[in-house]
């Protein structure tokens, strides 16, 4: 009987023809760096006891073990494809025979260099298939660096003077698990009941019981962050910027310490919403696989056109402590006349319902203007609305480092960016 | 026609019979509709030679946060320039107008272009720091808070060094004493507050966190 090579089906990274953009993440690169990716466990399964019941059954090994070694010989695969009920995820070959990916391929407008088998594998979680190679760890990986990398340049460039909490939030907003939850929603991606072999290949499977591989880890991280998560330091702002391990300036990392074996951390390591995290990995692996296939250029078009282009309203996301003594604080820093607060026009002092109508002026020129109930309120407003009108400074359209990729780009020009906090 | 001067006393007679106390004047209603008889904006006004057009006359709203005041345009940024030299042409028109001796001749428009800054109260002028207070009335200040905090307020202290409030709490602090009795106080103040007023504190506590939230 002649057998099945499955290594060859399923890895479709390293048959596709990688363009040398995207070489510096090769497939084995992202492998190895996934165990930065912290994984999570539930309280049910404190041991590796994914099994696959076959004639031949394999022993799996465990993630960390396949992910260093790698293993290429084609005995460690289960070789038939007669009962596909006994794997844990849909045969790669029963993609191409699928009408939901077919559907999904269609609606995204997926470049036809995307196989289908590749949406397949974007689909299965690393809680249905440990197996890195079956499931989409390796691809959301890229994806989120992708993802991440054009958030923040375009947050950045185009907002230049946020402050540090509302980038991480926006960031959040924009590229968090709940945002990519609901894009995949809106993609019509539908989750299986329970992931297993017979399922159609078309459906998200995870289960929301075994452990999975969460994308908290952006490039490079500081050795100090694991000392300064020991000691409970960096807790402020500048904290976050400097030891916060994922982009949204969360450090993560101290309540997923991996330890699967040890029941007494199984609470702190649950996962809190399994669902999203599995829909936003699939996002990211389709990410991942523009990128890998079609390259850089079309994954910038792809995040800009389905993440970037989400309305996001900033100026709801302030909340201020001190408005007034950050205004003068701003006003100091910046060699400005101090602010002071005129009565523009009022209504009903005496009545039940007056409105003032405070403006903040520094010297000549006035900053901006607000109504209130009463004069201090009307005073706080118009800080506020002040503030907001710094923070929320936008050059327009400008360009973004990743514009200078392109073979025949002009110089980079540097980009305004503000100097930092006003009062952390 | 020439009747109804004659009757009207009779008519307000038997309207002060009928409905107690009401009366409708007609001097009032006439100046009350003659006041509120406004003409339209000039904008909705339609004039002939341009039959098709649009009306744009938004109602007054608070400016958007996203148009960054002249000020806060960094050096860099065009605008800048392309508002500077409107900007300029402005402030000569100002002095034009401020030298134009008789002002009933200057166009209202000008003048409601370019309004000038609100006045400030005398009470509301920012306080110039007079920084007068040496190191030895600082110790002074000291002393003399922590001998009798009671008698020596941050306020008589304020008062008697020619300083601000915030100036003495920067520099004096209360003993453990004296600030535990200062809460007693309040607390006992605090308990006698009925419910309506307790419940008035609540709610301008939540009025204020959701308008520094910018909700309000």
């Amino acid at each position: 009987m002649k057998r099945l090579r499955l290594d060859r089906l399923a890895s479709q990274l390293l048959a596709a023809p990688i363009s040398p953009a995207a070489r510096l993440s090769r497939p084995s690169r992202i492998s190895r760096s996934i165990p930065q990716a912290c994984r999570h466990s539930s309280l049910y399964n404190t041991q590796p006891c994914q099994r696959r019941h076959q004639s031949t059954a394999v022993e799996p090994a465990p993630l960390e073990e396949e992910l260093v070694h790698e293993p290429q010989d084609d005995e460690s695969r289960p070789k038939p494809l007669r009962s596909s009920r006994g794997l844990p995820s849909p045969h790669p070959a029963r993609a191409a025979s699928s009408a939901k990916l077919a559907a999904l391929h269609a609606r995204l407008s997926l470049s036809s260099k995307i196989p289908v088998e590749t949406l397949a594998r974007a689909l299965v979680d690393p809680s249905a298939d440990a197996h890195p190679k079956y499931n989409n760890a390796n691809l959301a990986y890229v994806g989120s660096t992708v993802l991440h990398y054009h958030t923040s340049e375009t947050l950045i460039t185009r907002y230049p003077r946020l402050p540090m909490d509302i980038l991480f939030a926006a960031m959040k907003a924009y590229a968090g698990n709940p945002a990519l939850h609901q894009v995949a929603r809106a993609w019509g991606v539908e989750a299986a009941a329970a992931p297993g072999g017979e399922v159609d290949p078309g459906l998200l499977q995870f289960d929301p019981m075994k452990p999975t591989v969460v994308m908290n880890k952006w490039g490079y991280v500081r050795a100090e962050t694991i000392e300064s998560q020991t000691f409970k330091s960096g807790k402020g702002i500048s904290g976050r910027v400097m030891y916060g391990s994922n982009p949204f300036g969360e450090s993560s990392a101290a309540k997923s310490l991996p330890d699967l074996d040890d029941g007494r951390n199984s609470k702190t390591m649950l996962l809190q919403n399994a669902p999203a995290n599995a829909y936003a990995n699939f996002v990211r692996a389709v990410i991942g696989a523009v990128h890998m296939h079609c390259g850089r250029d079309a994954a910038k078009k792809f995040v800009m056109s389905h993440f970037l282009s989400r309305t996001l309203d900033l100026s709801k996301m302030f909340e201020f402590k001190l408005p007034t003594r950050e205004l003068a604080r701003l006003c100091a820093r910046e060699d400005f006349d101090p602010p002071v607060a005129r009565l523009e026009s009022e209504t009903g002092r005496l009545s039940r319902t007056p409105v003032f109508v405070v403006g903040i002026y520094s010297g000549m020129d006035k900053l901006g203007e607000a109504a209130g109930p009463d004069l201090d309120s009307a005073r706080i407003a118009a800080a506020i609305t002040v503030l907001k009108s710094w923070y929320l400074y936008s050059p327009g359209q400008v360009s973004v480092p990743s514009d200078t990729f392109a073979e025949d780009a002009a110089p980079w020009k540097p980009a305004y960016v503000d100097i930092g906090e006003i009062i952390s | 026609m020439e009747a109804r001067p004659v009757l009207r006393p009779l008519t307000t007679l038997l309207n002060s019979c009928s409905r107690a106390g009401q009366t409708r004047l007609a001097s009032s209603t006439r100046r009350t509709k003659k006041a509120l008889k406004l003409p339209p904006h000039p904008s909705f006004l339609v004039s002939g030679a341009e039959a098709d057009h649009i009306t744009y006359n938004p109602p007054s709203a608070a400016p958007s946060v996203y148009h960054t005041p002249f000020k806060f345009l960094p050096p860099s940024d065009p605008r800048r320039q392309a508002q500077l030299s409107s900007l300029l042409r402005g402030s000569t028109g100002l002095a034009a107008t401020a030298a134009v001796s008789n002002p009933t001749t200057v166009p209202a428009t000008e003048t409601t272009e370019k309004r000038e800054v609100p006045a400030l109260e005398e009470k509301h002028q920012v306080p110039v720091p007079k920084y007068n207070v040496t190191r030895e009335q600082v110790a002074e200040m000291r002393a003399l808070r922590a001998s009798d905090p009671m008698k020596w307020s941050v306020v008589r202290l304020a008062e008697r060094f020619e300083c601000s409030k915030l100036f003495v709490m920067i520099c004096c602090k209360a003993s453990a004493e004296h600030q535990a009795r200062e809460r007693e106080r309040k607390e006992a103040i605090k308990a006698r507050w009925g419910p309506s007023r307790s419940l008035a504190r609540e709610d301008r506590k939540k009025r204020r966190t959701l308008l520094l939230r910018g909700e309000l």
